[in-house]
């Protein structure tokens, strides 16, 4: 694509003086308002004799200019434009028929029949005229498919190796191009580009060893070979050393090497090159890799250094944005360069500027916070949204470093709040708020109170119903909840359908929570029942009648707690229920429940990551899911067909060491009333086929094997499942067990040459490591928002309170982690975060026991001189769950 | 066309411009054809399959031709008809030493002939019964009767028999075209 814009560019040098002369004219853009059909009418100009160069060159402008500002033209029309336009081949006008080749490759996706240009192009491409030669091969490429391009590989063949720079290069990048669709035809062009990475220009030396590594990038070995080989032998194109470097740098990365190696001696003798390009792509590779030592960095960072001081803006740019990156994985490394960032702050340029004085904000301590954030807000309103983005998330990582300081950035996040701003930068200083609430219970009313202001004139809907969840969370648990009411109601008379819903629930929560603001959110829910819009009427209707009945366990069930099955899992379940129509009613406890916390618990990354961002949310999205494609998995097996609901699934558990003969792992599958062992196995043995794997498990204490499912066949490194299913025991309160556990199945040793097994097999076994189930398997977690109300709904019946001594562990923080771990609940209301210099603490923790049995936790946790005392108090709808979940500690 | 072109003209230094399409099945001798009209040093020795078209220029002696070198391979024939309004005479290349696909030569004429764009013209068709060198080849007046040329009334036309490699017949079926053209042109500006 940077082809066609160096293309486009000469071709805006044509036209450049026509254009600034009707700009001159107070004419502005001559192809503002152009109408799609007028233009595609006066294309039918090419078909008059003779051509009048001028003219068409002119309207096929407006045509590409047409197409490029994103206008759809259906195919017919496209069809007819560009037969016209082939017309235009005629003509030996030069700016003509380059105007022709770029229209070609416009059009080549959207018309029809585009192949009858190719033996017009194929005759440019290898004709005399020079400037006609590259840009018909990027076109001739462009309307070429697989199955044509045998017929143009010899003629691709030869231009690669052309000695005319332009032509090579046009057919280098066109074979890339290409080899998307054609791996294969391309691959065959290997000792081609071979040839042409010994070119003395320096841009055939760069796209022929992008074209080489294209070729190669899959097969690992070859690629290393490549980078060995060229960086021995001296590349004349800093562009194509910089190619050489990112090629290394994934090489590392993928291998997960760190220095040492020969691609990191490489990058290392790059930094030493004489082009500053080169120099700053090895810095930046070597600052960016995961496994650096102190020592790898120190020459890395101290080329970004000088480039801070450099007298070109660019490098300026480059070195303290790449600083910016990884001020947080590296703080001392950038610490060093503080003195050089310091004079950026008042660099002329406001990116460079405003990049130093975040990244001096990342690294900063306390007591500069104040002075820079002054100096920032000097220029807040010079700099660009994505620059202003940067700030917020250097104040992000602020507010968590300093929580003293949250006074003054709270009042600086208010202020840019106010200022205009896009989706993006709005979305970013609301998250940042929001965060620091959660973590600094300090900064909570402050927070609260600028982003109640922010929603008064929020024209964001997304915003506004993120905001008005948060208030209905939060604000019925500060002191003055009343205050939040004005706020939120003032959506329900003002906003669109979306947030004037978001604000019913949240005033219905405050009701729920505060006994003294019941009757007057009940008027206010009354009065929105009249609302224009379904969904706000049917939300209020819901929450004045759950109100109404004044019930504890009905409120918090329904408006502070919600429910807290999976979606997909809720579809599944009541599509089965109307397919098999049953007198008994819809039973919500058989519903897979949501598995939620994987996504409380997302860390949020250090900017440097940005570009991983994406793939962590889709990471998270299939966690969520996970569970639901294990109980699809097992549900295909007709021996497992039968169990009922999936309740949970563990994680993977490696049962032998990962460098084995036969790798396994297993995971544990609950269900109402029976366990099923799933076995991933894995053979890494190539000489071997293992048939009829099963695993034996011995039981005991009321566990009872019931079903094995063996695994037909595992050949050299494919993995298979062997199931087995075991039934837990009658006595409710024995949930827990070791199991010893043996691979067992039938061997065929493989022809080392062929590959094909013996006909004959014979039986083997293979001791693994014990199987363990834990209290922890048998419970889901569940996020209850707001954990005192659920407490209150379960009652005190089943309650039982036991006081224990934690020796083994030393700080609060271990100790919540090992409960959390044991009970595997979900700590509520961020309670498993302990404020700093505490001594004691208190932990809340709640979840579903297998069953569908609530159960809810909390543990008084105080430190002393000789460990952790804790006070356990459990709480569950059903006594034999309350009696596991206290003895499991113990 | 600016005054200068016309005086030009007028005074016989420039030549008149006419666009020319060029059709036929494939290996008939197309791209050859051209190919003997170009100068010297601008010939091509090796004549490859043409895929889709290729513009020629070439002059006969009193008009500048701008011949549409159209592809004959099967797949690529219905795309004649995008270049046939604009065109001011057809030359049609007949292999005459291939009989088994003359009838289908005669399919793509007729199809040819009921274009609309071409059907209510009395445009000029030049038949080339190409590859009279052959042993194996028919005559010009055989290949016209099998072609059905005697039922093709409402357009000039003219057949003559030629070999594409070393030019024989071509000049002259060229001369027969450039009169015709120049006869149209004539009879259009009365």
């Amino acid at each position: 694509m940077k082809y066609s814009k160096s293309l486009l560019s000469t071709w805006e040098i044509h036209h450049r003086p026509r254009i600034a002369i009707l700009q001159r004219a107070g004419g502005g853009n001559p192809f503002n308002n152009l109408e799609k059909s007028t233009v595609l009418q006066e294309a039918r100009t090419f078909n008059d004799t003779p051509i009048n160069p001028r003219k068409c060159g002119q309207i096929l402008t407006k045509l590409l200019y047409v197409i490029n500002q994103g206008e759809a033209i259906g195919s017919l029309e496209a069809t007819e434009a560009f037969f016209a336009m082939t017309k235009l081949f005629q003509s030996k006008d030069p700016i003509l028929r380059r105007l022709v080749y770029l229209g070609i490759k416009e059009m080549s996706k959207i018309a029809q029949d585009v192949i009858i240009v190719t033996s017009s192009l194929m005759k440019d491409m290898t004709g005399k005229e020079e400037q006609f030669r590259g840009p018909a091969i990027r076109a001739l490429c462009s309307i070429t498919d697989t199955s044509m391009l045998q017929s143009i590989e010899r003629h691709m063949k030869q231009a690669i190796v052309d000695k005319v720079p332009a032509v090579s290069s046009a057919a280098l990048v066109s074979s890339l191009h290409l080899s998307k669709n054609s791996q294969e035809v391309v691959k065959r062009w290997v000792n081609e580009a071979q040839e042409a990475v010994n070119s003395d220009n320096i841009m055939v030396q760069y796209h022929a060893l992008g074209l080489l590594y294209h070729i190669r990038r899959s097969d690992k070995l070859a690629v290393t070979k490549l980078v060995s080989k060229f960086s021995k032998h001296t590349l004349k194109s800093p562009y194509a050393y910089c190619l050489l470097i990112r090629i290394a740098t994934k090489l590392i990365e993928e291998e997960n090497a760190g220095s040492g190696t020969p691609m990191f001696d490489f990058i290392e003798s790059c930094l030493r090159h004489k082009s500053e390009m080169v120099i700053y792509e090895a810095a930046q590779a070597i600052v960016q890799l995961k496994n650096t030592t102190a020592k790898d960095l120190a020459p890395a960072v101290s080329v970004l250094q000088l480039f801070c001081s450099s007298p070109k803006p660019t490098l300026r740019f480059a070195a303290v944005r790449t600083l910016n990156k990884v001020a947080m994985k590296h703080p001392a490394a950038v610490t060093a360069c503080n003195l050089d960032l310091e004079n950026l702050i008042t660099d002329v340029n406001r990116s460079i500027a405003t990049l130093a004085i975040t990244t001096l904000l990342k690294t900063g301590n306390e007591s500069s916070v104040d002075r820079l954030m002054k100096q920032i807000s000097s220029f807040m309103s010079e700099i660009s949204d994505e620059f202003k983005i940067v700030v917020v998330q250097a104040i992000r990582a602020l507010c968590a470093k300093f929580p003293r300081k949250h006074n003054v950035l709270m009042t600086f996040l208010a202020s840019m709040l106010r200022d205009e701003g896009g989706f993006e930068y709005k979305k970013e200083i609301v998250d940042c708020i929001i965060a620091t609430i959660e973590e600094n219970p300090e900064a909570k009313e402050a927070g609260l109170a600028h982003l109640c202001e922010f929603i008064e004139d929020c024209e964001h809907t997304v915003l506004a119903t993120k905001i008005l969840h948060l208030l209905g969370r939060e604000g019925p648990r500060t002191p003055t909840p009343s205050k939040y009411i004005r706020f939120i109601y003032n959506r329900v008379i003002l906003e669109n359908a979306a947030v004037r819903a978001a604000a019913v629930s949240a005033i219905a929560k405050f009701g729920a929570h505060c006994e003294e603001l019941l009757n007057s959110c009940v008027v206010l829910l009354e009065r929105c029942q009249m609302d224009t819009d379904d969904e706000v009427r049917d939300r209020s209707t819901f929450y004045v009648n759950v109100l109404k009945q004044q019930q504890k366990a009905l409120s918090s069930a329904y408006i502070l707690n919600g429910l807290q099955v999976s979606v997909v899992g809720l579809e599944r379940a009541l599509h089965q229920y109307t397919l098999e129509p049953s007198e008994a009613p819809f039973d919500m406890k058989s519903v897979p429940l949501a598995t939620q916390p994987l996504v409380e618990q997302k860390v949020r990354e250090a900017p440097g990551g940005l570009g991983e961002t994406p793939s962590k949310v889709s990471a998270d999205k299939a966690a969520a899911t996970r569970q639901d494609l294990y109980q699809e998995q097992l549900a295909a097996i007709p021996e497992l067909a039968n169990l009922g609901n999936l309740f949970k699934s563990s994680a993977p558990v490696e049962i032998t060491e990962s460098e084995t003969e036969y790798y396994v792992q297993c995971i544990k599958h609950m269900f109402r009333n029976y366990i099923v062992f799933q076995f991933d196995c894995t053979n890494t043995l190539d000489d071997q086929v293992l048939e009829r794997v099963t695993v034996d498990m011995e039981a005991g204490e009321g566990f009872e094997v019931v079903k094995q499912v063996a695994c037909a066949s595992l050949p050299y490194n494919k993995p298979g499942s062997t199931y087995t299913l075991m039934r837990l025991p009658e006595e409710p309160t024995s949930v827990t067990g070791t199991f010893p556990c043996t691979l067992k199945f039938v061997v065929r040793d493989c022809d080392p040459t062929t590959g094909e097994p013996d006909d004959e097999g014979y039986e083997d076994e293979y001791v693994l490591e014990d199987v363990e189930v834990t209290v922890a398997d048998h419970v889901q977690k569940v996020l209850k928002a707001n954990f005192a109300a659920s407490w209150e709904e379960v009652g005190p019946e089943n309650e039982l309170e036991d006081t224990y001594a934690l020796a083994t562990v030393n700080t609060l923080e271990d100790a919540i982690k090992n409960i959390t771990q044991y009970l595997g609940l979900q700590p509520c209301e961020r309670s498993d975060k302990v404020p700093e210099g505490k001594s004691s603490h208190t932990l809340y923790l709640s979840g579903i026991f297998r069953g569908g049995h609530d159960a809810l936790v909390r543990a008084k946790l105080a430190l002393d001189s000789s460990g952790v005392t804790m006070q356990l108090t459990v709480r569950s709808t059903d006594p034999s769950v309350s009696e596991i979940l206290a003895t499991a500690i113990a | 066309m600016g005054f200068f072109d016309t005086l030009a003209q007028w005074l016989g230094v420039k030549k008149r411009e006419v666009n020319v399409l060029v059709v036929g099945l494939d290996n008939s001798g197309k791209s050859t054809i051209i190919n003997h009209f170009k100068p010297n040093d601008a010939k091509n020795h090796d004549i490859v399959p043409t895929v889709g078209f290729n513009v020629e220029r070439f002059k006969s002696k009193s008009l500048a031709f701008t011949a549409f070198d159209m592809s004959g391979q099967g797949r690529y024939r219905n795309l004649w008809e995008h270049y046939y309004r604009e065109c001011h005479g057809i030359i049609f290349v007949i292999d005459s030493s291939d009989k088994l696909r003359m009838v289908v030569a005669k399919d793509e004429l007729d199809a040819l002939l009921q274009h609309p764009d071409l059907k209510n013209r009395r445009i000029p068709i030049l038949f080339f019964a190409n590859k009279m060198d052959l042993r194996e080849s028919v005559s010009s007046v055989k290949c016209s009767s099998l072609m059905g040329l005697e039922n093709l009334r409402d357009k000039p036309w003219h057949i003559c028999a030629s070999n594409a490699v070393t030019g024989e017949g071509l000049s002259e079926g060229v001369d027969w075209l450039t009169d015709q053209i120049k006869d149209l042109i004539v009879s259009r500006k009365k």
